[in-house]
């Protein structure tokens, strides 16, 4: 029993994703932990890219932008621009980057976030007029430093449910 | 995919029309209001992701209920009902005194204040990126709820209404940059504009100058211009009044009355329409003859005057 060839299991590792994105902080928790939230959707892409490249591909990265457009408010099409361009660099080297180490992957997308955040806060600064702080761009760190785990946690059970 | 996407030479071509794609739709996003129907649909089909994240809270709040203990459940009820006999006291005055409201504005011939109703509704969700003060609440088109819709909490002005989906609604604060409400003293009528500076406790007055008759501690409500937000809600107390030699403006910070980030649940406030009078043949004329005779007092004591001038948030 493997529908869709443990297709399903890649949908339900997003919207885990996406449930996190959104998951409320206790109130009692100190307002710079909200800098630290790690982006989610973006690891657990980076993930299935590294996995199985042949089936999350640029066009489903784009659209599941859509998603984090409406969660973030951000401007419709901003994430689905930064999670492609993720996933390009992540595929384009993935064979690479399959052999290296759990740490070296975490720098790759350490750097690779860098960037989204980049491009977000300066769309933000020019759609809305906010400000740039560079504490938003703590998301590529805590998202880096949080990768060994998430990586081991999924690569673990995509191995049981058989993901192709 | 990996046949039509991901030949050597197309990938890079498709993220590049990706990337135009994603720069044209969030131009047009950003600039006009086309794909706001496409937002909703999208959030609609996102809200889920709020229940999920909310519902370990609930199940600890259900836990708590369960085992609360006997006394401390008795606690909580003594303390309710004590809030309660003072609310209710001071409500008895609040109708009493809207009803005198109601007629010295007839006098004046100026409009009939509009009733509101409340719909409460519990915050399930935040916007995840500090920069931006947004929550989701847990009502949506489903309940009447629509865009514009002014937000408030116990204490005061929580915000507005930007987005509706079918379960649920997003609501900019009045702490968020990109937000701004029309406001008064409430000691004077002194009008002006108190924005957002995105820190949750924190206001700011735009433009006020250095001759006005603003003080520290002073109450700011709303002033229904702009005709967003209904009036006489308390949107924040003023913190303090810097006055730079010079300088045009004062800088005036105030103290948000809502509990910004604290807050669970909130009250959505509607104005209802006014009540067609079915008498208003002679009471206009009534209140006609009453605006001559404030008139006729006003041309010497300038009184009248002042007291119309305060009004003109409620006029049409």
């Amino acid at each position: 029993m493997n529908p869709f060839d443990g297709g399903w299991f890649i949908v339900v590792s997003f919207i885990v994703a996406f449930v996190l994105t959104v998951f409320q902080l206790p109130a009692a928790a100190p307002e710079f932990l909200a800098w630290l939230r790690p982006s989610w959707v973006a690891i657990v892409l980076f993930f299935w890219v590294l996995a199985v490249p042949h089936r999350v591909g640029l066009i489903v990265a784009w659209l599941i932008g859509f998603g984090l457009d409406v969660l973030l408010d951000n401007p419709l099409g901003l994430n689905g621009f930064i999670l492609a361009l993720l996933t390009y660099v992540t595929w384009r080297f993935h064979e690479r980057l399959r052999m290296w180490t759990i740490l070296q992957q975490g720098s790759v997308l350490f750097v690779l976030l860098l960037v989204g955040e980049v491009l977000r806060g300066t769309m933000l600064v020019i759609v809305d007029g906010r400000d740039f702080p560079v504490a938003a761009l703590l998301v590529a760190l805590s998202s880096a430093l949080i990768w060994p785990a998430i990586s081991m946690l999924l690569d673990r059970l995509q191995r049981q449910v058989g993901v192709r | 995919m990996k046949a039509i996407f991901f030949r050597e030479s197309g990938a890079g071509y498709l993220l590049f029309a990706l990337g135009l794609v994603s720069l044209i739709l969030a131009s047009v996003d950003a600039l006009t209001n086309l794909l706001v129907p496409v937002r909703q649909n999208i959030g609609t089909l996102m809200s889920p992701a709020y229940f999920i994240a909310e519902t370990p809270y609930q199940l600890s709040d259900q836990i708590g209920r369960v085992f609360a203990s006997r006394d401390s459940l008795q606690k909580t009820n003594d303390e309710l009902e004590q809030r309660l006999a003072v609310l209710a006291q001071v409500s008895q005055q609040v109708r009493s005194l809207s009803s005198e409201n109601e007629r010295l504005r007839a006098l004046l011939g100026s409009q009939e204040r509009l009733a509101t109703e409340v719909l409460i509704s519990e915050i399930v969700g935040v916007v995840p990126d500090p920069r931006i003060h947004q929550v989701v609440l847990d009502k949506g088109a489903d309940a009447g709820v629509f865009v514009g819709q002014a937000v408030i909490d116990a204490t005061g002005l929580f915000g507005q209404v930007i987005a509706v989906e079918n379960t649920t609604s997003r609501v900019l604060l009045v702490s968020d940059v990109a937000h701004a409400v029309p406001v008064e003293v409430n000691r004077n009528g002194v009008r002006s504009i108190a924005s957002g500076t995105g820190v949750f406790d924190e206001l700011t007055l735009e433009s006020v100058p250095v001759s006005t008759d603003i003080r520290e501690n002073d109450l700011l409500v709303t002033s229904a211009l702009g005709g967003r937000f209904p009036r006489g809600y308390p949107v924040g107390s003023v913190r303090s009044v810097v006055i730079e030699p010079g300088a045009a403006f004062a800088q005036v910070v105030l103290q948000p009355a809502a509990a910004l980030d604290r807050t669970r649940y909130v009250l959505l406030v509607r104005e209802l329409p006014p009540q067609v009078n079915l008498v208003a043949g002679p009471l206009d004329d009534e209140a006609a003859k009453a605006d001559d005779a404030i008139d006729a007092q006003a041309t010497d004591s300038g009184d009248g005057q002042a007291s119309e001038q305060s009004d003109a948030g409620s006029q049409p």
